[in-house]
């Protein structure tokens, strides 16, 4: 497939059409061809994607390499300053490149001539916010260049002279722009005119803000689909569907790309699989060991989990590769925060966002570096620009929330934990801040419900379960507690991880003394036994044992002796398990 | 995820918002707007001496508001100038004209002028004078520059000059035809540039610091003292965000987005933006230094407060508790006994929703006097009146407290309390049944001139307390008959608090209960009965009593009696002896309509015995009314006519038309009934000055337009004439009543049994 006229870009889109992976080889042959063409734009980030892919099948014989791009007369025409131009412009020099180019008629040139006066406005853009004339000015500036832009390329979309890599410009122009609307039209228009193009798709993720929008699109049936719903079911964190079509995308032989384990990787960490996306992750590294994409979302999983050691190496060999990049910084603030050394660990965030104050993630790593360092107002305020740079980004949220928490301020934080809630109604976390809030406040039903709830949709750190019985403990709702306490244990016992879990202790102690209250020896007794193997219940369950010992003892020959079993699962927990789907939780009249 | 585009990579020293955050607290750039202000320092200055002492003082006049004022257009500020000093306006724009058309270093040589001003022996400013301390910003603000700030800075002067330039250009070339080929390049462009043009419209050009600031503070004054005045709320919004969008640390704006929010009754964008505003601040406080920990831990206590107001505002009271228990917690941890004071009086305010609570709020007012809070002594002393009001405390005891609060008010220039109390005296007025002296009250608030000078061109603020005098004002017009007079201000109200502002719900409440009574008057029940849901919808209590009443017009004794007991024990539950007295009194008739005066006596008496204790002294009078008209009928005329006496005398002073002439007529029935038993010579008087009391009663009557009652008196008057044997005065009466009986269904009950 050749570059060049309108015409030849349409058969592109024929030859890329089926949406099925029966043919690896064409496969190959269109992104090694579009790999070219973007290159020949400037458009490195479609270019490396689209060679990262090709790389991930196997070689072609000579035979079937894609034949160099044809020349037409107007190309040949535009030869010269065209190879002049693409030089400035790989050289940063975006004005000279475009100086160059005027006038040209082809469409690669003509493509280069538009972009290089858009990214040289970009660049005056934020070299001009240093420069500003005053503190209300910084807002306003804008890139001077976008509406001469945008005026031209309409015109021209209009005559229906763009090809799939002009539709493209105009789409990031006009998102620029904020006209959001008009973009996505363009970004579904360039991608039915040239499908293999990935920074389309992807401007097209961006301005995707839910399922619903998804549904009524209409995009070109073609094989680069998939890759796109994989790309956009991980943003919309529909992670299960996410990891299905990855999967599928792998069986159909893409096993190789690096592109899709890093994505796969990043599904598992988005729903917590800690175990998973480590071991994916390792495996990346071994593939592509200077890779620093995606290095921020590997350290922020050997943080969670205090995997030192190998922290540190990651941040060491990241510093080597390069040091000025936002997933280095981040990388080594992670590793900074892991040691403690929470100053310094801010100031790597920092530098992230120096170099890229876009960048999400930084500023919320940020506020919680603050948090430890216990200044709050800076972590305020970094929170909020995290907010201010995504409004759903629901970290940032519950991070308000624990600041405001810390400052004594429970019902302050609500409406944080709350937003944080609404933005990730199944995570446990948030119920549970919501849940401890609600406590403080003496709202004990709210309290319940939240607890109830973290536990139903899967308790991480496995607190509901103990909250909720204490709580219930409070109300002297005995038989509810012991309950919670059963199902909490059983909850530990099946996971197998006894060891840090101090509540156990705790539990058996709650369920001794009900069985105790409850007449039932063997259980009580069964379970006081369990509390001596604890250091702080020891001598209370010795004691117990004894007066359980007494009491038979006193009453052998009226009580008969039952063998009921241990726990009493079937009488209790059965028919009281919590179904998954629970209906949605009203956790107040009023919830802004 | 990465981000999408190439362009982001590309520059790595690429730097927005870090670095700002420290240029925020600079307050003092050069801009164009303050060049053409340089340029005319200095051409006074070198004008000096030949300047008239007139146009110099209008000059000096005209100076301050500039140098503080934010920025405006070239040709304003040269209009500004000229009809000081049109010489001056001259030389200026061709200073300008000269700096803008020429090179840059002809700026440069313009600043570096200016310091010159401050050598030599005497020179001609001041380095501390309020001009010197500009000039010595200007000129420090300049230096701090960049080398492209500062070209950047020329070109800014040179647009500033092109645009005032280009605009005298049109004014003159208007009528000039374009040339076709340029108009269709135009026509062309703005066809394409459809939808981004509107945008920009609303953006209206950045503003300054300043001009930001000084937007912010108009539209909130407005907003707290002319609702009407201030943008629509949806234009107000965009204004915000354009303003936020521009500059995110802007604090103050997002508590304006949070007041618009209120006005539009959207909780939950109004909680959002208090909340954003509060993050923002307390970056501010903290940044900040000069109150250090103590600043931002303040704003924490008084963020929890806000939250709580916003709550309680909203009717979330359970939840607004909660705020401000969290805040009360906080400023007792950090002895904030201000904060504390103002948490005192939010919780008086929420607690008085639950139960009365004097206690706390005498304890509001002592410790606010004591810290020197004005503001909520006062406040507090108003909310007690009112409380104490209720009550039933001493009237003299009330009113002198009020005095004392108002001398607080004058002491401290107060002038929003001020109206607030006048209106209280008015409504405690109103309560206490004294209609002139409430009257009187009203008249003083409209008629007063306010003492802030914000508004100067408005004289009166539309805070609450004007829609509450006008209000009464309303009732009280109606009450004395003068309904066009009511409704005049009626509509007054309704242009200057429109149906969706905080305070429409009074005069909407007002406007639906005197039609309500017009309709009764008329004997529409059917109208006055569809006014019921509006009302309800206000006031559910105001609201089921006029429901009763309606009821109790339309013969429906058992539904009327039932809804009347259930309204008095609510009201006797929530203390509203108003309302307890007028369904006793709304009872007591409803008895006496079903013949059952003996029943009706006691209920009688306990309403009086209230109305006495409570000092409802128009209640009361009525009650007496009551009283009378049953002993009338039970057969001692003597003893009614006694207590007559006693209660004719308010109600004719301070009474409603309608009372005035029930009072009267109630009256004359009494002088016939005692008649019987005098000797034929008294009788004769006796009756003929009932004739002149029925014919008083008529004249009220006449004007409030009851024509039935109308009618019973005519009857009544004719039957006197009758006995006195004035034939051709009855005849007369007999006529008016025929017509009058024509018009008019037939009456349910008898004649001589209705006193009302």
């Amino acid at each position: 497939v050749i570059g060049g006229a309108g015409a030849m870009a349409a058969a592109a889109m024929v030859a890329a059409g089926g949406g099925d992976f029966s043919d690896l080889r064409e496969i190959k042959k269109q992104l090694l061809s579009v790999a070219e063409r973007s290159r020949e734009r400037g458009l490195q980030h479609s270019g490396k994607w689209a060679a990262e892919l090709a790389f991930a099948l196997e070689p072609l014989p000579l035979s079937e390499l894609p034949p160099p791009p044809v020349l037409t007369e107007e190309d040949a025409r535009d030869l010269d300053a065209y190879t002049l131009a693409k030089s400035y412009f790989d050289l940063k020099e975006y004005d000279r490149a475009a100086y160059f180019l005027q006038g040209c008629k082809s469409q690669k040139a003509y493509f280069l001539y538009m972009y290089s006066r858009y990214l040289s406005g970009e660049k005056k853009k934020d070299d001009e916010t240093v420069d500003s004339l005053g503190p209300l000015e910084k807002g306003q500036v804008k890139n001077e260049a976008l509406r001469e832009l945008r005026v031209e390329l309409s015109k021209k979309h209009k005559a229906q002279e763009l090809d799939g890599f002009g539709l493209y410009l105009y789409g990031v122009v006009l998102r620029k722009l904020d006209l959001v609307k008009e973009a996505i039209d363009v970004f579904v228009e360039a991608a039915h005119v040239l499908p293999l193009h990935w920074g389309a798709w992807l401007e097209l993720c961006n301005l995707i803000t839910d399922k619903e929008m998804l549904k009524f699109l209409s995009l070109p049936d073609t094989w680069m689909k998939e890759f796109f719903l994989a790309h956009i079911y991980t943003e919309l964190q529909l992670i299960e569907e996410a990891l299905q079509k990855y999967q599928s995308l792998i069986d159909a032989g893409f096993s190789k790309s690096t592109y899709i384990i890093s994505q796969i990787a990043v599904a598992y960490h988005n729903i917590r699989d800690i175990d998973k996306a480590l071991s994916i992750f390792n495996e990346l590294r071994k593939q592509d060991p200077y890779r620093i994409e995606n290095m921020d979302t590997f350290s922020n999983l050997l943080y969670v989990r205090s995997m030192k050691p190998e922290l540190s190496y990651l941040a060491h060999n990241l510093c080597e590769i390069d040091k000025y990049r936002v997933e280095t910084c981040c990388v080594i603030g992670n590793y900074y925060s892991l040691r403690s050394q929470h100053e310094k660990a801010a100031l790597y965030f920092q530098r992230a966002l120096k170099l890229n104050p876009r960048y999400l993630g930084a500023w919320t790593l940020m506020g919680h570096e603050y948090m430890e360092m216990k200044n709050t107002s800076a972590a305020i305020q970094a929170y909020r620009h995290a907010i201010e740079v995504n409004k759903r980004d629901y970290r940032a949220w519950y991070g308000l929330g624990q600041t405001y928490e810390i400052l004594k301020m429970p019902f302050y934080c609500l409406y944080y934990y709350r937003r944080a809630h609404q933005l990730r109604p199944n995570d446990s976390r948030m119920l549970v801040a919501l849940g401890e809030c609600y406590e403080k406040l003496n709202q004990l039903v709210e309290a319940k419900k939240c607890y109830w709830r973290a536990y139903a949709v899967g308790d991480v750190e496995k607190m509901a379960l103990v909250k909720l019985a204490k709580l219930h403990e409070q109300l002297n709702e005995s038989e509810q507690a012991a309950q919670c306490y059963i199902k909490y244990i059983q909850d530990i016992y099946s996971c197998g991880e006894v060891v840090e879990h101090l509540e156990v202790s705790t539990a058996f102690r709650y369920l001794a003394q009900y069985y105790f209250k409850c007449k039932l020896w063997d259980e009580a007794s069964a379970c006081a036994q369990k509390c001596c193997a604890f250091n702080d219940t020891r001598e209370e369950g010795k004691a117990l044992l004894r007066q359980i010992l007494q009491l038979r003892n006193q009453g052998e020959t009226s009580s008969t002796d039952v063998a009921a079993p241990f726990f009493l699962p079937a009488s209790l927990s059965a028919n009281n398990t919590p179904t998954r789907r629970v209906s949605p939780l009203n956790l107040s009249s009023v919830t802004p | 995820m990465a981000s999408v585009h190439e362009s982001l990579y590309f520059n790595p020293m690429l730097t927005n918002g870090v670095v700002h955050a420290n240029v925020f607290g600079v307050r003092d750039w050069v801009t164009p707007h303050k060049m053409a202000l340089l340029v005319l320092l200095s051409e006074l200055g070198r004008a000096g001496p030949q300047l008239g002492l007139l146009e110099r003082r209008r000059l000096n006049r005209l100076l301050l508001p500039l140098l503080q004022g934010p920025d405006m257009a070239l040709s304003r500020l040269r209009k500004a100038i000229e009809e000081c000093c049109p010489h001056l306006a001259g030389s200026v724009h061709i200073r300008l004209k000269l700096m803008a058309e020429g090179e840059l270093k002809d700026m440069e040589q313009f600043f570096d002028d200016l310091s010159d001003s401050f050598s030599g022996t005497e020179p001609e400013v001041h380095k501390t004078s309020v001009v010197g301390l500009f000039l010595r910003h200007m000129i420090l603000a300049y230096n701090k520059l960049s080398f492209s700030q500062v070209y950047k800075l020329y070109t800014a002067l040179q647009q500033y000059f092109q645009k005032d330039e280009k605009k005298d250009g049109a004014d003159e070339n208007e009528m000039e035809l374009t040339n076709p080929e340029e108009l269709d390049g135009k026509m062309e462009k703005e066809e394409l540039d459809g939808p981004l043009r509107e945008e920009e419209i609303a953006c209206s050009g950045p503003l300054s610091q300043k001009q930001a600031e000084y937007f912010l503070s108009q539209q909130a004054s407005l907003l707290k003292n002319d609702e009407t005045k201030a943008l629509a709320p949806a234009s107000l919004q965009k204004e915000l965000n354009n303003l936020l969008k521009f500059n995110p640390d802007f604090a103050e704006a997002h508590y304006l987005s949070y007041l618009n929010s209120l006005r539009v009754q959207d909780v939950f964008s109004s909680t959002h933006s208090l909340l954003h505003y509060f993050d923002r601040l307390i970056l501010t406080g903290a940044e900040s230094k000069s109150n250090g920990d103590e600043g931002y831990g303040r704003s924490l206590r008084y963020a929890a407060l806000n939250l709580a107001a916003l709550h309680c505002r909203f009717g979330h009271y359970q939840q607004a508790e909660l705020a401000l228990q969290e805040a009360i917690r906080i400023a007792q941890e950090s002895n904030d006994h201000v904060c504390l004071q103002h948490c005192l009086s939010w919780l008086y305010i929420l607690e008085q929703k639950i139960f009365d609570s004097c206690v706390l709020l005498e304890h509001s007012v002592n410790k606010s006097l004591h810290f020197g809070l004005p503001y909520l002594a006062s406040l507090g002393i108003q909310s007690l009146v009112q409380q104490r009001a209720f009550a039933g405390k001493a009237a003299n005891k009330l009113m002198d407290a009020l005095k004392d609060s108002d001398l607080l008010h004058w002491k401290h220039s107060l002038s929003e309390l001020i109206d607030i109390s006048i209106a209280q005296k008015t409504a405690i007025w109103r309560l206490y049944g004294r209609s002139t002296m409430a009257l009187q009250q009203a008249q003083t608030l409209l008629s007063m001139n306010s003492l802030e000078a914000v508004n100067v061109g408005v004289q009166q603020n539309n805070t609450e307390s004007f829609a509450v005098v006008l209000c009464h004002l309303a009732e009280l017009h109606a009450e004395q008959g003068y309904f066009a007079a009511a409704s005049e201000i009626l509509k007054h109200l309704k242009e200057r608090f429109p149906p969706n502002s905080q305070h429409a719900q009074l005069w909407m409440l007002f406007d639906q209960k005197i039609q309500f009574e017009r309709a009764m008057n008329d004997g529409r029940y059917h109208v006055a009965d569809s006014l019921v849901a509006g009302i309800t919808a206000l006031n559910s209590i105001e609201g089921v009593y006029r429901k009763a009443i309606v009821l109790k017009a339309q013969n429906q004794m058992s539904e009327a009696h039932k809804l009347l007991q259930k309204l008095l024990i609510h009201c006797q539950k929530i203390k509203n002896t108003e309302m307890v007295i007028r369904v006793l009194l709304c009872m007591a008739e409803l008895y006496w309509r079903s013949s059952c005066h003996t029943i009706a006596l006691p209920v009688l008496l306990q309403a009086l015995a209230l109305a006495r204790e409570y000092s409802l002294q128009y209640l009361a009078s009525e009650t007496v009314l009551n009283l009378a008209f049953s002993q009338l009928i039970l057969g001692i005329p003597e003893q009614a006519l006694n207590i007559l006496h006693m209660a004719i005398e308010p109600v004719l002073a301070h009474g409603a038309v309608l009372d005035k002439g029930c009072a009267m007529f109630l009256v004359a029935k009494c002088q016939v009934a005692s008649a019987a038993s005098y000797t034929p010579q008294k009788k004769i008087e006796a009756l003929e000055s009932a004739i002149l009391n029925l014919n008083e009663a008529k004249t009220y009557f006449a004007k409030v337009d009851c024509k039935e009652q109308l009618r019973d008196v005519l009857y009544f008057q004719a039957r006197l004439f009758h006995t006195l044997g004035r034939t051709q005065e009855r005849n007369k009466c007999a006529m008016l009543f025929r017509q009058l009986h024509q018009e008019l269904p037939a009456h349910g009950v008898p004649l001589i049994n209705a006193f009302k």
